[in-house]
């Protein structure tokens, strides 16, 4: 396998080829934040929070599907990067209705932390008619709350890459948009059993554990 | 051996073969029924969710049976402009259901869709392939009085 030399904000990077961007941004220790990616799972570059600027190039790439080239010269801090990263994180909070500001599940909303962690302040993006689903509660191995999910598509391919089960699918289009089962029917013990290996990767809280009714004070 | 099955035993279970599948389904019965997802995505090896992501995904495939008319408005950018907004609740009004429904004795269904490539006519909408464009109200009554 050979070897490929790139530039990573000034640093440059000796990786194998193959090697994507975002994986030679990590070993010079440059971390680029991503949300959708993750190291278990065939990259899909769905939500672009991991975009990064390749001179010469005539838009952002996805650092996390992109395989870095010899002679790259890549910048991910860039200003035209930090205005795309925060407005892709506005836009993904402002399609997130989930209640993570005030609800316990704050601690596990990876899409907050990042809108944090980015400062992005008031709002700029609001919909008019916000995303809402029903809560699906009546499974035991799994709750859904599609209200709070993003579309990050990350519990589809772990139920597909790692489950071996293939559940989920995406069905209607824009705004409409939803992760779904079978013809957008719930969640049955039928068709999902006892894994639970998509909550684990979901961003959000819209994949949770189920609460116990022993667990209910 | 029909001339079906060698075809469809050449390009064997690929993927690639979904949209042409549901496309023929549209064809022949009007609409994608759920027995023929379940056997497109038995005979392709694909989860009957992708099978029924991919149908809900284009305008042009619908999961319930269709009325005589399918009237499909854009609702794409060029058409909102013009006023698009006010033609879907136009027509909404003149035959009484909302887009996604089929009236009661199977005349009309009511569709929105992606651009249908008439932008200079803007606001326009299909009423099954016939394409009408810079709709007003008063054309709109007119139009559908016509179909008969």
């Amino acid at each position: 396998m050979g070897k490929i030399t790139a530039t990573i904000n000034g640093t440059e990077a000796h990786v194998d080829e193959g090697t994507t961007i975002l994986e030679a941004a990590r070993t010079v220790g440059i971390e680029i934040p991503t949300l959708c990616h993750s190291p278990d799972l065939i990259p899909t570059g769905n939500c672009r929070v991991c975009v990064v600027e390749v001179e010469g190039t005539r838009t952002l790439v996805g650092s996390c599907h992109t395989p870095i080239a010899n002679g790259m010269v890549i910048h991910t801090r860039s200003p035209r990067v930090l205005t795309a990263r925060k407005a892709t994180v506005e836009l993904l909070m402002a399609g997130h209705t989930g209640e993570c500001v005030t609800d316990e599940h704050t601690s596990e909303c990876d899409l907050r932390k990042l809108a944090d962690e980015l400062e992005g302040g008031a709002p700029r993006f609001l919909m008019r008619k916000p995303r809402w689903y029903p809560i699906e509660a009546f499974n035991p191995y799994v709750r859904r709350d599609m209200s709070q999910c993003v579309l990050c598509r990350k519990c589809i391919s772990a139920c597909r890459e790692i489950a071996k089960k293939n559940v989920y699918g995406i069905a209607y289009r824009g705004f409409a948009a939803k992760v779904i089962v079978d013809f957008d029917d719930p969640l049955t013990t039928e068709i999902c059993r006892d894994c639970g290996i998509c909550i684990d990767y979901c961003p959000t809280g819209a994949l949770s554990k189920p609460t116990k009714k022993s667990e209910v004070k | 051996m029909n001339t079906i099955q060698t075809q469809d035993s050449l390009t064997g279970r690929e993927r690639e073969n979904l949209l042409r599948k549901l496309k023929q389904a549209q064809h022949d019965f009007g609409y994608v029924s759920k027995d023929m997802m379940t056997e497109t995505a038995q005979s392709l090896g694909l989860s009957i969710g992708e099978v029924y992501g991919i149908t809900t995904f284009y305008s042009f495939l619908s999961v319930r049976p269709l009325g005589k008319f399918v009237i499909r408005i854009c609702k794409s950018i060029p058409c909102y402009m013009q006023n698009a907004e006010m033609i879907i609740a136009c027509v909404a009004d003149e035959i009484g259901i909302k887009p996604g429904e089929t009236t009661g004795d199977g005349k009309f269904s009511f569709e929105l869709t992606n651009c249908i490539g008439a932008c200079d006519i803007a606001p326009a909408m299909l009423i099954n392939h016939q394409v009408y464009g810079q709709l007003t109200p008063g054309k709109i009554a007119e139009i559908l009085r016509g179909c008969e």
